[in-house]
């Protein structure tokens, strides 16, 4: 059998490379003409399908690397943190006990000469219990820090109503005027009964080093309702006398150290400063954190399953109930000379871009559930994010949803080798 | 119809079509085919089968039209499907431009077929959601044709067939003729040599199967064209025709 003369004097690789394109052109093009004008319906489902799968998939792994990355760290706006390299990045309620940075001070007053660094500041977190001079003592989360006037956020609340700068601290000497005064989260404020103004008296364990009498502060502020603190009675005060109340100013001791400016050179300055420490930069979330938290690892895992489980089995039956409906078309490719190969190509090839498509719509939509769940949470039960993006959800949610859609094809594939030309084109 | 003939379209294969001018394109010898035959390991020896071709003989010549006629059942589409290589008859051969369709392997029927058979359904069996142009340039994809080329090639052959202001139209855009018209081109575009058309004028009113007569009249007067049909005028544009009944030639003239 010679071939025809209208065949093109080509060699017979770049003939089969061009049938190939071809193959998927028409695959492509079909599929778009499916997708906007002839069945749209049914693409748009299993795209739907797909995408919601995916969607999810994004939302809940997204959950997990928030988990693994401590979720409310990111309740203040610092662009770098330095935390202790045990703990791992702490919380700003419940880290307390953990371990502490040293030289806190000092060092921080170093790096705020750094190029770059536009301010830094030492945390210390330690529970008090204040009394207001009509009520009853409740206990509360005192976070010391160094405020220097410009607009920034700690443990979600905002520093500018403290007096900048930290005058008792006094070049290590803690013998520096006090400004005995705090911020009160909204919390706080509504379990004291305290508004700006009032003056609070504290107690706690180290207090009798700052004099023996039971000092009292004022209530500069009280935070705006909405502003963070996560609902739980917290208050911010300058650190040094924190530290002096706590005991903690031996050592110049504080939980993390916060810094704001250029992350690159805050960075630097960080690591120079802090070698051994934790250096994290602000949305800068590592997914590999995900692999060293156990709950956070095994909810990732959990969504890796079912999402490739669910989303294979919406492909497999939409694309199987796609292809089953469409053996006309596939008994028609037979006729005028496609063999089975080419055949199955068009279904996998059509499969593989639904599960694509499907794919991309859902990280949209993953990340739109993700500002969604943030900000329900923010407006219900939890501070700052309960989940983060990370743009390595991209190839990711596309590689699982291809994984998927190669789980799915071999039902669709198999739907299509069973079609008998003749019973489609007799009909 | 205002259209170029399509004979035009087949500029390549011109200066051979005087050596093949007589010669046998299609041929028949002793063709029985029963269907249920053939249905794989898993059936019971003792299924019913029907026979659908009773030894049938028959030649189709480069250059004519040869219909075949008779009731529902008589074996014509049957005749159609073999000689296209979409079934291998149980028993005879069927000989395709010289080659037995029957000692070939799936592969090289479905290969065999793109070459050498163009095919009309009565259905017209147009992709719904390909442009007429992508319909008429789909057996070219499968050829390894450069997609410039098939555009090209498909666009003359809808010109041809008087549909050269609808290329990009979709099926569903088109009156039931234009789709007629539109899987006559398909059934070209390969430059055949043997057209097999089923009911062709089936679904199509009087004027409308006129036009498309008129074009297959035109497409044959190089090919082989074989056409099956009940309609008296659609077997009238045929040089023989032959009757089938019960899946035996009844009748030739």
């Amino acid at each position: 059998m010679s071939d025809k003369a209208s065949d093109p004097p080509v060699d017979a690789e770049s003939r089969r490379r061009t049938r190939w394109r071809g193959v998927v052109g028409l695959t492509l093009s079909r599929w778009w003409r499916r997708a906007t004008r002839t069945t749209r319906g049914r693409i748009a489902s299993t795209v739907a399908a797909v995408a919601l799968t995916i969607a999810l998939l994004v939302v809940v792994t997204g959950i997990a690397l928030a988990l693994a990355d401590g979720g409310m760290a990111t309740a203040d706006d610092a662009d770098v943190r330095i935390t202790p390299e045990e703990s791992g990045t702490l919380s700003s309620v419940d880290g307390v006990e953990g371990p502490r940075l040293g030289a806190t001070n000092e060092r921080a007053a170093a790096i705020r000469s750094r190029d770059g660094v536009e301010h830094a500041s030492p945390v210390l977190v330690e529970t008090a219990r204040l009394e207001s001079t009509d009520g009853d003592p409740r206990t509360v989360r005192l976070i010391g820090l160094v405020p220097d006037g410009e607009s920034r956020t700690v443990a979600g609340l905002p520093t500018t109503a403290l007096e900048p700068g930290d005058p008792h601290y006094a070049n290590g000497s803690y013998e520096g005027p006090r400004n005995r005064e705090l911020v009160l989260s909204p919390t706080a404020a509504e379990r004291l009964d305290a508004t700006a103004g009032d003056e609070l008296s504290v107690s706690m364990g180290g207090m009798e080093r700052a004099g023996g009498t039971t000092p009292s502060v004022t209530v500069a502020a009280v935070a705006d309702e909405g502003t963070g603190g996560g609902g739980a009675p917290i208050a911010l005060v300058h650190l040094s006398e924190l530290q002096s109340f706590s005991g903690a100013e031996t050592g110049e001791l504080a939980d993390r150290l916060l810094l704001w400016g250029e992350a690159d050179a805050a960075r630097s300055a960080a690591t120079d400063v802090y070698p051994a420490g934790a250096v994290e930069v602000a949305g800068d979330t590592d997914p590999s954190t995900l692999f060293e938290d156990g709950l956070a690892f095994a909810t990732s895992v959990i969504a890796l399953l079912v999402g490739v489980t669910v989303c294979a089995s919406f492909v497999a039956t939409t694309m199987g109930m796609t292809v089953d409906e469409d053996r006309r078309t596939l008994a028609v490719l037979e006729s005028v000379g496609f063999p089975t190969r080419s055949r199955l190509a068009v279904v996998a090839v059509s499969t593989g871009i639904t599960t694509l498509v499907g794919s991309i719509v859902g990280i949209g939509l993953g990340m739109a559930g993700i500002v969604a769940v943030n900000a329900v949470a923010g407006a219900t039960v939890a501070p700052g994010t309960v989940a983060h993006f990370h743009p390595v959800f991209v190839p990711y949610a596309i590689g699982v949803a291809l994984v998927a859609g190669l789980v799915a094809v071999p039902y669709p594939l198999a739907v299509a080798a069973r079609t008998a030309v003749l019973e489609e084109v007799a009909r | 119809m205002s259209k170029q003939s399509v004979r035009g379209s087949r500029s390549s294969a011109r200066d051979r079509a005087d050596e093949r001018e007589s010669a046998t394109a299609v041929r028949l010898e002793g063709v029985t085919h029963e269907y249920g035959s053939t249905g794989g390991r898993f059936r019971s020896g003792d299924e019913r089968t029907v026979t659908a071709l009773r030894d049938v003989s028959l030649d189709v010549p480069t250059g004519s039209i040869v219909g075949l006629e008779g009731p529902s059942g008589s074996g014509k589409s049957t005749v159609l499907h073999a000689v296209a290589g979409l079934l291998v008859p149980t028993a005879g051969s069927v000989e395709l431009q010289g080659t037995d369709i029957a000692a070939l392997s799936d592969a090289e029927r479905t290969r065999l077929r793109r070459r050498h058979v163009g095919i009309v359904f009565q259905r017209f069996h147009l992709l719904p959601s390909l442009s007429a142009r992508a319909n008429v340039a789909l057996p070219l994809v499968q050829s390894g044709v450069p997609r410039a080329a098939r555009r090209d090639r498909a666009t003359t052959l809808l010109e041809a067939v008087g549909l050269d202001d609808r290329t990009t139209h979709l099926p569903s855009e088109l009156s039931g003729g234009e789709r007629q018209r539109v899987a006559i081109a398909r059934a070209l575009s390969t430059d055949p040599d043997v057209i097999v058309a089923d009911e062709p004028t089936g679904e199509l009113d009087t004027a409308t199967g006129r036009d498309v007569l008129e074009l297959l009249t035109d497409v044959g007067r190089e090919r082989a064209v074989l056409v099956a049909s009940h309609d008296e005028a659609t077997l009238a544009v045929a040089d023989r025709v032959v009757t089938l009944c019960d899946g035996r030639v009844d009748d030739v003239r």
